[in-house]
């Protein structure tokens, strides 16, 4: 069995440390620059993090306002709307996880196995287009096919003889708009993601897979997917990270603030924007990022985790 | 012989049902496009009074006249845009590659806990005014070109997916090969892994140039002088400008007030869209067959 | 690929080096001001206003560069937010803590709120020194006004206009259809349903994105219905007769609320507007000025009026507009309150003498007054006739009226009106003749006390309130229970006594009775 000429003996302690900087130090040298960036741009602005404890006075500044304990956070927990707006930001979190990744890899697989190369450039090129709509354009198209009177939808209904349909006053139609909508914009974007992977699993597979009999099913089955795997399992972890963080865009212009779609569609960064600009407190905001920050924390940690048991090399960090 | 057969025969049912999933997919994603395009090149009492349609119920360049009333600033935010997207994305790129290599290679042992440091920066924020007071009073970024590029050269997004489509694409193997013949990391990093990870710096690279192109907070926040606008920003604020003109209470006659909005929001889409849409296929021949195979082999 | 790097590492270098550059030589003779300010040092101060920046700047601030080195030994650097999220900017700017000397206020830029929390430095004793001449031009309704906690943190704008609202429609279908003059509800709605037969498309009344819950209709008709329901009610379902301010009295639950309610049903039923208005995306100044809207009523305030005769007249001059001012019904208006315009140094400056004196020259100096206003005489403008004239026109001019948006530095004295406002000049004659100071837009209610319903109420107002203004729930009189159960639950009760009880100090503090 062939060994690295590297050591592999661990050693530990601060030796170790050092041992082990040395030994790859060109490899550490080369992160140096991401780690400073980091510090610089994302750590040392943390301190703000304070906010979400204080009411902010110019006269004393971040560290001079007058600290007020978790008073920020009662807006969130005790206005009534905690419940509501947790729950629909994480069902739809998950919703959209589920259908998106599945049709991103559907569409990768297809698009990878179909011979015409035009019409394969053409397609991809298409299904990219939705990413350069953005949600505010988005939100007048959806308005004028589903309004109550002109809308594209009620005409048609009305023409085939049925009866006009109310989207804007019917807070159940809209878990799947919005995950419709969601999924239009973002398919084409991470279908190029699973794309990439699959252009990295070598042709060999497929060639002695033919060879042996295996049909397409069987070889997307068995060869296929296990190879995306790794990457579905990345992108998944990296969901779950921001479970908390609904897409604020995609909720604001599809439905604005029509308050009878609320059961259904307001979620906490819809919420919290409504709050905070109303509203002049400074603190408010940090507060509520912070509790989405600390949910997905604990969340991702552990999920984490178990997937570390499972596979070393699949886990996040 | 009959093995052969029956393969092909299945194969092509699969082709045949794949090319009419990715067409209706495909139409479905480029109606509401058509709708954009329709709409930009129709005057804004059309649609106010019609709604949108697939073509143009009446032409009209009104909107495209209003965003190139002045021409030499928007070539000037087009230039801008440029610039800061090839830079960003070639500096951005080698970084984020460069760091996805060292976090893949598993004889790295505190990868895991620099993955976790970069990671953990999208769990916590410290919030926009810290950021802006540390940008503007301590790194003196204020008003300053390389503020649109610096903040976005890192993403610990695209760090991970490079780090796994570099394990996915250079075999541990070959990297060992390179390190018994004695070459450095930096060395292997340029030599091998740029060439041979090819589909994962074609997709983070065009995502990077995405982000890039696309963005306007940085000059909204960041930027006052005109003359740096990038392209995003200076359409987008000149819509702001006419809608906010409106919602003013204004002492005397707003002179050259009746701006088109709807019509010039979708005129700014394709304005903003054109350029990416010729980067695109270009990039895309590096999501064909990986060039790994044969590298082990020999 | 590591070319580029370098390229980059020594752009990096580059740009800091010139960050390192030259401060100017501080003059060491000893300068002071008439007033006996001392000029002695050079500075640059910093100025900020809202908006976009008109095209022409470089050249008007060097011009008023040249008149203010000259009389005060400093220069002027102006800056603006832009208007795309230009409210979170104005917060970044203030709590960064940039040095910067003059920016503008409002109370709809949360102007009290500010001041309270120490943003804007306390200028009631630097006024009669730094700044005798403009201390003097505002009156003493100005600054009281413009008080908080009995200090001046703001000089406010001395022009002394109307943004009281009204409704516009068209004239010419009113007349096409043998209409009566529009001037109450019930020729407003005979008005509207006549022509909605009539008139394929188009679509009665219509309300801005922004707002979202439909709450324009609500308030300026009420304002219409209700002589005692001033603009801006109900805050939190109170209300004040304007005969008796300080009494607030619930108007959610009440009969009225009741009656009025069942009236936009009513106006719903008739397909006055869309049943899909709470998540509407159209603009209304486009529906109007397209043709598409036959009545416009959301903060239709007499400027808006002239600027659609304006954009209206050059591409439908057949049709005509009308205006009706709700001031001819209830007889209440007031123009606006002294806290509209104004111009704070911010805590951060360190030049706040020397910022106020250049603001005084800014506002009472003819000179600086019509640079900033109206552009550079000739070249940007004329005056003919007493009115203002452009040069030209939009696309050839790079400075247009007031397109430094100073409305804050507005001199009475020494304005210039374009001759299509002389129609807004006659609603602002007719409206001094009923005049009332405004009492209400002066107070900013502190919401820390009560935040936690607040946003409860929020929520309940955009879900149970909206469709009942928009006319959208069946049974009114059960929908009206329902909002109101919600609204106690989400402790209206608790906040209409804190709002009560503010609104009382403030009387006390403003001397209201």
């Amino acid at each position: 069995m062939m060994t690295t000429t590297r050591s592999l003996r661990k050693k530990d302690g601060l030796s170790g440390v050092l041992h082990e900087l040395s030994k790859n130090r060109i490899l550490y040298l080369m992160v140096v620059p991401t780690v400073v960036f980091f510090i610089l741009n994302s750590y040392m602005p943390m301190f703000g993090i304070y906010l979400a404890f204080t009411r902010y006075d110019f006269r004393g500044g971040i560290f001079g306002s007058p600290f007020i304990g978790l008073q920020n956070f009662d807006y969130l927990f005790k206005s009534g709307s905690l419940w509501r707006i947790t729950r629909n930001t994480v069902l739809y979190n998950l919703a959209f996880i589920a259908i998106e990744n599945v049709l991103e890899i559907t569409m990768a697989i297809l698009l990878s196995r179909i011979g015409g190369r035009v019409f394969k450039r053409t397609a991809q090129s298409l299904m990219f287009l939705p990413y350069f709509v953005s949600y505010v354009i988005l939100g007048v198209f959806v308005y004028n096919l589903l309004n109550y009177e002109k809308g594209l939808v009620n005409t048609v209904l009305l023409s085939l003889g049925g009866e006009k349909f109310d989207a804007f006053n019917t807070p159940r139609f809209w878990p799947f708009g919005l995950t419709a909508a969601y999924i239009w914009k973002t398919v084409g974007y991470g279908t190029v993601i699973y794309l990439a992977s699959i252009s990295s699993i070598s042709d060999e597979y497929y060639e002695s897979a033919q060879l042996d009999g295996a049909t397409v099913l069987q070889q997307i089955r068995f060869i296929t997917l296990p190879l995306l795997k790794p990457t579905f399992i990345t992108l998944f972890l990296l969901s779950v990270g921001r479970i908390m963080r609904g897409q604020f865009e995609l909720f604001y212009n599809m439905v604005g603030g029509n308050g009878v779609l609320f059961p259904t569609t307001d979620v906490i960064d819809t919420f919290v924007y409504r709050s905070v600009t109303k509203s002049f407190d400074i603190g408010l905001g940090s507060a509520a990022g912070l509790y989405q920050s600390l949910f997905g924390f604990i969340l991702i940690i552990a999920v984490n985790r178990v997937v570390k048991r499972v596979n070393e090399d699949y886990a996040l960090f | 012989m009959g093995k052969k057969v029956r393969a092909s025969k299945d194969s092509a049912v699969f082709s045949a049902v794949a090319y009419v999933v990715l067409a209706l997919i495909s139409v479905a994603c480029i109606l509401p496009f058509l709708l954009v395009v329709s709409a930009s090149f129709t005057d804004e009492e059309t649609i106010a009074r019609f709604g949108y349609s697939i073509l143009p119920r009446k032409f009209s360049l009104e909107a495209y006249g209003f965003i190139f009333k002045f021409p030499e600033t928007i070539f000037r935010a087009y230039g801008i845009t440029i610039v800061n997207t090839v830079c960003g994305t070639l500096a951005g790129l080698f970084l984020i590659a460069m760091t996805g290599f060292v976090l893949q290679r598993p004889d790295c042992r505190y990868r895991n806990k620099i993955s976790f440091f970069i990671y953990f920066t999208t769990l916590f924020q410290g919030g926009l005014i810290s950021w802006f007071i540390l940008m503007t009073r301590y790194y003196h970024l204020q008003d300053h070109r390389l503020v649109l590029i610096l903040p976005g050269l890192m993403n610990p997004f695209l760090i991970i997916l490079m780090k796994n489509f570099i394990k996915a694409s250079v075999p541990h193997e070959i990297i060992e090969a390179a390190v018994i013949d004695g070459a450095n990391d930096f060395r292997i990093f340029t030599d091998i892994v740029l060439s041979l990870a090819k589909p994962g710096l074609a997709t983070i690279g065009l995502f990077l140039a995405l982000a890039y192109w696309n963005d306007w907070f940085t000059s909204s926040l960041f930027i006052s002088t005109p003359a740096k606008y990038s392209l995003q920003f200076y359409l987008y604020n000149m819509l702001n400008n006419t809608q906010a003109m409106r919602q003013m209470a204004q002492t005397g006659a707003a002179i050259g007030v009746e701006a088109p909005t709807e019509s010039v929001r979708m005129a700014m889409a394709v304005v903003c869209t054109g350029p990416i849409l010729f980067l695109y296929p270009w990039v895309q021949k590096y999501f064909v067959k990986g060039l790994t195979i044969g590298a082990v082999k020999g | 690929m590591k070319r580029t790097l370098l390229t980059l590492v020594a752009l990096c270098l580059a740009a800091a080096i010139s960050f390192a550059g030259g401060t100017t030589q501080s003059q060491t003779a000893k300068r002071t001001t008439a007033t006996g300010l001392d000029i002695s040092q050079p500075v640059e101060l910093q100025f900020w206003m809202l908006g976009d920046a008109p095209k022409d700047l470089p050249a008007i601030e060097a011009e008023v560069n040249k008149l203010a080195m000259a009389d005060l030994n400093c220069t002027v650097k102006y800056n603006y937010t832009t208007w795309t999220d230009w409210s979170q900017k104005y917060q970044l700017l203030l709590t960064s803590g940039q040095p910067i000397d003059l920016i503008f206020t409002a109370e709809w830029t949360d102007y009290q709120r500010y001041a309270k929390a120490g943003a804007y430095k306390d200028i009631t004793a630097l006024m009669p020194v730094a700044a005798p001449v403009l201390n003097k031009f505002v009156d003493k309704s100005g600054w009281d006004g413009v008080k908080v906690g009995g200090k001046i943190y703001t000089v406010p704008a001395m022009y002394k206009e109307y943004v009281y609202d009204g409704f516009e429609y068209r004239e010419d279908l009113r007349k096409k259809y043998k209409l009566p003059e529009i001037n109450s509800l019930a020729t407003m709605e005979q008005y509207l349903e006549t022509v909605l037969k009539n008139e394929p498309g188009m679509v009665g009344i219509a309300e801005t994105l922004a707002a979202n819950q439909f709450s324009a209709v609500m308030s300026l008709t009420a304002e219409m219905l209700h002589p005692w329901l001033d603009r801006g009610m109900p805050q939190y379902g109170l209300a004040a007769d304007n005969a008796k301010p300080r009494e607030m009295f619930p108007y959610w639950g009440s009969a009225e609320h009741l009656a009025d309610l069942q009236l936009f049903k009513r106006w719903a039923d008739k397909g006055f507007w869309s049943r899909s208005i709470l998540s509407s995306t159209e603009d209304i100044a486009t529906m109007f000025q397209t043709g598409k809207l036959a009545l416009k009523m959301a903060g239709i305030n007499p400027n808006k009026f002239a600027t659609d005769l304006v954009a209206i007249k050059a591409t439908h001059p057949e049709w005509e507009i009308g205006y009706y001012p709700f001031s001819r019904t209830t007889g209440v208006v007031h123009p606006v309150h002294p806290t509209h315009n104004g111009y704070a140094v911010p805590a951060a400056s360190k030049n706040p003498e020397r910022a106020l004196a250049f603001f005084e020259k800014m506002v009472t100096d003819k000179r600086y007054n019509l640079l900033t206003q109206y552009g550079i005489e000739g070249k940007n403008y004329v005056a003919d006739n007493g009115y203002y004239k452009m040069v030209g026109d939009s696309n050839t001019n790079g400075f247009g009226r007031e397109s430094m948006n100073g409305w804050a530095w507005r001199n009475p004295e020494y304005m210039l009106f374009a001759p299509s406002y002389d129609a807004v000049k006659k609603l602002f004659a007719e409206f001094d003749k009923v005049a009332t100071p405004d009492l209400y837009n002066g107070f900013a209610v502190d919401y820390l006390p009560f935040q936690t319903e607040k946003t409860a109420l929020d929520s309940v107002t955009a879900q149970y309130l909206a469709p009942l203004q928009a006319g959208l729930v069946p049974d009114v009189e059960a929908g009206m229970a329902k909002f109101m159960a919600e609204a106690k639950k989400a402790g209206l009760e608790k906040i209409q006594a804190e709002y009560n009880k503010q609104w009382l100090a403030y009387c006390d503090d403003m001397g209201i009775k």
